[in-house]
């Protein structure tokens, strides 16, 4: 079965950045996705500290975002 | 933020950063320069020396002053090499060493040298009559760690140098993970050579040292000038090696107490986080460990994943997975234990230092608890029943 591509809770179509923010935030075995906005709200941090590590997360190479 | 990864590299000492900083604005010659100025930074990287040999039981001359722990792992490899060119000579080394080790160790297969990796047991401990068993009669040199630095493992480095000692066998010792945490005397190791680094006893990064018997010469790994002893080219990084040396002072005072505590931290964190998580084991030997490092496994839950969720959350541990694609590749630690990729990619380690309290290691605890909980609720089959019982 494939990784979601919608958000969990909110069905949003989710974006390269967002399915990476996912796997990093959840591993591999992750079955439910979410939005960052839904992801921030689920984890209970700001969407701007999703934000601050997508950035962070690039410049360690990683090539889960754009 | 509650820095739990004092393995990786730790906070400076107040004492030894406040002694650094005269040598980088007033203080500043060149430790060669024959004028005042320079005998000064001569005599302050001197004083360093002493208190380094003190600290592990050497001699002044048998100290050299490195840019740090993988320094030093390098040059004991390739100058044991160079030492017994045109030789076909055999080394021996574990599974489980550092990288600056294992990595030194492929680079003189591809000159010609023989390299043994012993194993070790599923408890990340060494068995000595394997070792004993390994050695040939063109063994020249035995490479173990003493502490590990993904488990924190302790090996039996005094048993295996009273060994190798009558057999005229060197035996080095990558001490980098227990200097300055529990007692290390290089006369009670039996060791010839021994590597550590500052920065993981409270000094600064970029300075480390490599103790060398007496009666044992290196050729050098680095040319130039006839700085330390004329065994280790480049200009002294004065302030570098002034800080190691009241770091490492204040670091041995200090041990009973730290030690003490920081074991004490790491059971309570232990046994709170498996109250919540029965399935959550310690990875390596529970006893034989550093008093304040524990590498914990979770089954089915991602170790990176835990760490980013805890750095959400202000908290730094690690995991020995390196990522930068998606796909981790798992410790060579932890294989080496004979665990799985996916129980080695479910591992964080934490390792506590003298500057956490008994407070920050049950927030870890808690914030470790949390965390396993919302990665154990994105996963379709889990039940409540796999998730953190709240005490």
């Amino acid at each position: 079965m494939g990784k979601p591509t919608k958000c969990y809770l909110c069905e949003t179509t989710l974006s390269k950045n967002e399915i990476g923010l996912n796997k990093k935030m959840q591993g591999k075995n992750a079955t439910r996705f979410y939005c960052i906005n839904c992801l921030a709200n689920y984890l209970e941090v700001t969407v701007e500290d999703l934000h601050v590590k997508i950035e962070e997360f690039k410049l360690q190479g990683c090539t889960l975002f754009d | 933020m509650i820095y739990a990864d004092n393995a990786a590299t730790t906070k400076m000492s107040e004492l030894a950063f406040a002694k650094m900083l005269p040598f980088f604005q007033e203080q500043y010659g060149n430790a060669s320069s024959q004028y005042s100025l320079g005998v000064k930074a001569k005599r302050a990287v001197e004083h360093s020396r002493r208190q380094v040999a003190e600290a592990i039981g050497a001699q002044l001359s048998e100290i050299t002053f490195t840019s740090g722990g993988s320094e030093a792992n390098s040059w004991v490899l390739r100058g044991v090499t160079d030492s017994f060119k045109g030789e076909s000579i055999h080394i021996i080394t574990t599974q489980i060493e550092h990288h600056s080790v294992l990595n030194a160790c492929h680079t003189i297969e591809s000159m010609g040298v023989e390299v043994t990796y012993l194993p070790v047991g599923n408890d990340g401990v060494i068995d000595i009559k394997k070792l004993i068993a390994a050695i040939k009669s063109n063994t020249k040199l035995v490479s173990v760690m003493l502490a590990n630095n993904e488990i924190g493992t302790i090996q039996p480095v005094a048993e295996i140098g009273a060994f190798l000692h009558e057999r005229g066998i060197w035996l080095h010792t990558d001490a980098v993970q227990a200097v300055g945490h529990i007692p290390v005397n290089v006369a009670d190791l039996c060791v010839d050579l021994l590597s550590a680094s500052a920065h993981k006893f409270n000094g600064a990064k970029g300075t480390g040292f490599l103790y060398m018997r007496s009666g044992i010469s290196l050729p050098n790994l680095v040319f130039g000038g006839e700085q330390e002893h004329g065994y280790r080219a480049g200009t002294e990084n004065v302030a570098g090696i002034v800080g190691a040396g009241f770091a490492l002072e204040e670091s041995v005072k200090d041990m009973p107490e730290t030690a003490d505590r920081l074991q004490t931290m790491i059971r309570e964190t232990v046994t709170n986080v498996q109250e919540r998580i029965p399935t959550a084991r310690v990875n390596g030997n529970s006893e034989l460990r550093l008093p304040g490092t524990v590498n914990l496994g979770f089954d089915g839950v991602s170790g990176e994943a835990l760490m980013n969720l805890l750095d959400l959350k202000g908290i730094c541990v690690s995991t020995s997975s390196a990522c930068n694609s998606g796909k981790s590749e798992p410790s060579h630690v932890l294989l080496a234990l004979g665990l799985n990729e996916e129980q080695a990619q479910s591992a964080i380690r934490i390792s506590y230092g003298r500057f956490n309290t008994a407070n920050e290691a049950k927030a870890v605890a808690t914030a470790i608890c949390e965390a396993y909980d919302k990665i154990k609720g994105s996963q379709a089959e889990h039940t409540s029943s796999n998730l953190c019982y709240h005490t």
